[in-house]
């Protein structure tokens, strides 16, 4: 059975995949879900913490807080993802298109 | 027996989160990438059950597989795609991404590898969705409510941003 590295690991190199997704990609969505990407990856890292690590009983108040955390990240995440792409919607809406270098409005 | 199965298990699923994670940064399509997206969060809902968290691999598949891909394939429907724009950012940038997240990722490997942990004498399988529950509704009550907030907010947002006026 895989050890907790292996865990760590398989999450760090997802995090870092969605890191790549979000510097080098055009397109919002590819963006957004890129970030979805890096948050599962701390996910997975949470569980294995959660599994390998877990403190005795007295110290933590719920042996699964290390879970509970990862549902809250989930939680947010469908969050941050509903309000993104509304906003890439509502951008499209006036300048048609996603792609991040015509959406320059801003730039100095 | 049931050892090998796990580590066999486990490669096989690191493996296809690792390449549909790379599909959705490298696939040109948006679409291709959303595709690449569902076996991603699938196969990691799969590490979950062998990290013995059911109760989050049941909401991993219902949320993320379920519901943000749905959405992400109705911004892609939404947001008609002008196909001959390129799909990545300038070559230097790639460079650049590329460089930071390998260097990264060398750090965090570096940074796991330094100490042993303090590992449980055992590690933790146990049925979860009991214990959850309650520590929703006992220690983590504060929080569990402001999610649920969070979650109207961002609702009542999405609304506001979206509609056409």
């Amino acid at each position: 059975m895989p050890g907790l590295n292996q865990f760590l690991i398989l999450g760090a190199i997802v995090f870092c995949i969605g890191i790549y997704g979000v510097l080098a990609r055009r397109n919002v969505i590819v963006m957004l879900m890129s970030l979805e990407l890096m948050l599962n990856g701390v996910n997975i890292t949470l569980v294995a913490f959660n599994r390998f690590l877990t403190p005795p009983v007295g110290v933590s108040s719920s042996p699964f807080a290390g879970q509970m955390f990862a549902l809250f990240v989930i939680a947010v995440a469908a969050a941050e993802a509903v309000l993104g792409l509304a906003i890439v919607i509502a951008v499209y809406r006036v300048r048609h298109t996603v792609q991040v270098d015509q959406i320059d409005l801003l730039r100095g | 027996m049931t050892e090998a199965i796990a580590t066999i298990a486990f490669w096989v699923f690191a493996i296809t989160t690792v390449v549909g994670a790379l599909g959705v940064v490298l696939a040109k399509r948006v679409f291709h990438s959303a595709m690449f997206l569902v076996v991603a969060l699938g196969s990691t809902a799969a590490i979950y059950v062998l990290l013995s968290a059911d109760f989050l691999a049941t909401v991993q598949v219902l949320v993320y597989t379920g519901a943000i891909v749905i959405l992400v394939l109705f911004a892609i429907m939404l947001t008609p795609q002008s196909v001959e724009l390129p799909a990545f950012a300038p070559g230097g940038q790639q460079v650049g991404g590329a460089v930071v997240a390998l260097a990264l990722l060398a750090l965090v490997i570096a940074a796991i590898r330094t100490g042993p942990w303090p590992l449980a004498a055992q590690p933790l399988d146990q049925p979860t969705s009991f214990a959850i529950g309650q520590g929703f509704l006992t220690t983590f009550l504060f929080p569990f409510e402001l999610a649920s907030l969070v979650l109207l907010v961002a609702l009542i947002g999405a609304i506001l941003l979206a509609r056409e006026d």
